[in-house]
């Protein structure tokens, strides 16, 4: 927390906001502008009221990832991507499922951002992404190394059946 | 929706779309509600945004409010600018109305401030 006070942050964003209780709790930490999409118009209007609940200000946009935003606006990126090893046939639509099905290893939609990574994060910009341990962390690794991008787990956590990581990824100066 | 949102929003997704910027907005419903004044912030993102995109977004739905058409020098001491651009890029809500694909004319709806930009799956 006090490395992303010191980054200077001016545009945040989180992908697949849901609730929306995760960015607007970095609304309430950080002066900066707060964005947030989702691909699931329901979810979007969740988001906006709870951001406006806790008097906190966070612009929402029913949208697939980050695809309708200019390029390397961000300089904090948060996303909890649909993780679970599902059937790729799952990966469809804009409902509930898209919360949760992640296709083949889990990675069909975080790999999608993850090689577009470059294009989404300002020079300065970081992104927090939860990693689930059927992912493969350390292949993700070993790309975005290739990609001039270094990655941090920066928390574990094991619960019944999910072993989860916190990952941080961050340009190669 | 907010302007400074507009300003960074494109249909560059589309499969016909070159660039897809900027987007013009319809607008049937704009709110205005006062949120708290940084100068700071204000500053640091004046950067960033493409100042004649907010001008003439600000300008087609009637909220220049004395809007400069181009940013002032030493903008960073200056508080009567920066209040001004603060009003339009944070003040400024679309509620209803739609955004308007440049090249194609495909339209997006802003249902209760949310602009939808879904594309279907033949368009991507």
């Amino acid at each position: 927390m006090p490395f992303l006070k010191n980054l200077g942050v001016e545009f945040a964003v989180e992908i697949g906001s849901g609730s929306g209780v995760v960015i607007t709790a970095l609304a309430s930490f950080l002066a900066c502008a707060c964005f947030a999409t989702d691909i699931n118009p329901e979810a979007c209007q969740a988001t906006a009221e709870t951001a406006v609940l806790n008097g906190r200000k966070v612009d929402c946009v029913n949208m697939d990832l980050l695809g309708a935003f200019r390029n390397r606006l961000f300089d904090v990126l948060l996303f909890n991507p649909p993780y679970v090893v599902t059937d790729p046939c799952e990966v469809v639509g804009n409902g509930l499922n898209r919360a949760w099905a992640g296709g083949f290893h889990g990675r069909q939609v975080t790999d999608k951002v993850l090689s577009t990574l470059d294009l989404l994060l300002s020079e300065k910009g970081v992104c927090y992404m939860v990693l689930l341990k059927e992912n493969n962390i350390q292949e993700i690794q070993r790309f975005m190394n290739e990609n001039n991008f270094k990655s941090d787990v920066i928390l574990e956590r094991k619960l019944r059946g999910e072993h989860l990581y916190v990952v941080k990824f961050s340009r190669i100066l | 929706m907010k302007l400074l949102t507009h300003n960074m929003l494109t249909s560059k997704c589309m499969k016909a779309v070159t660039v897809g910027y900027p987007l013009a907005i319809n607008a049937s419903d704009v709110r205005v509600s006062e949120v708290d004044f940084n100068p700071d912030f204000i500053a640091k993102i004046i950067p960033k945004v493409d100042w004649a995109v907010l001008w003439n977004a600000a300008e087609s739905i009637g909220q220049l409010e004395g809007l400069p058409k181009e940013i002032v020098e030493n903008y960073e001491n200056d508080q009567d600018f920066l209040k001004k651009a603060h009003h339009v890029l944070l003040e400024v809500d679309v509620i209803n109305g739609e955004l308007i694909c440049p090249e194609t004319g495909r339209k997006f709806p802003i249902n209760n401030g949310i602009p939808n930009l879904l594309l279907n799956e033949d368009e991507v």
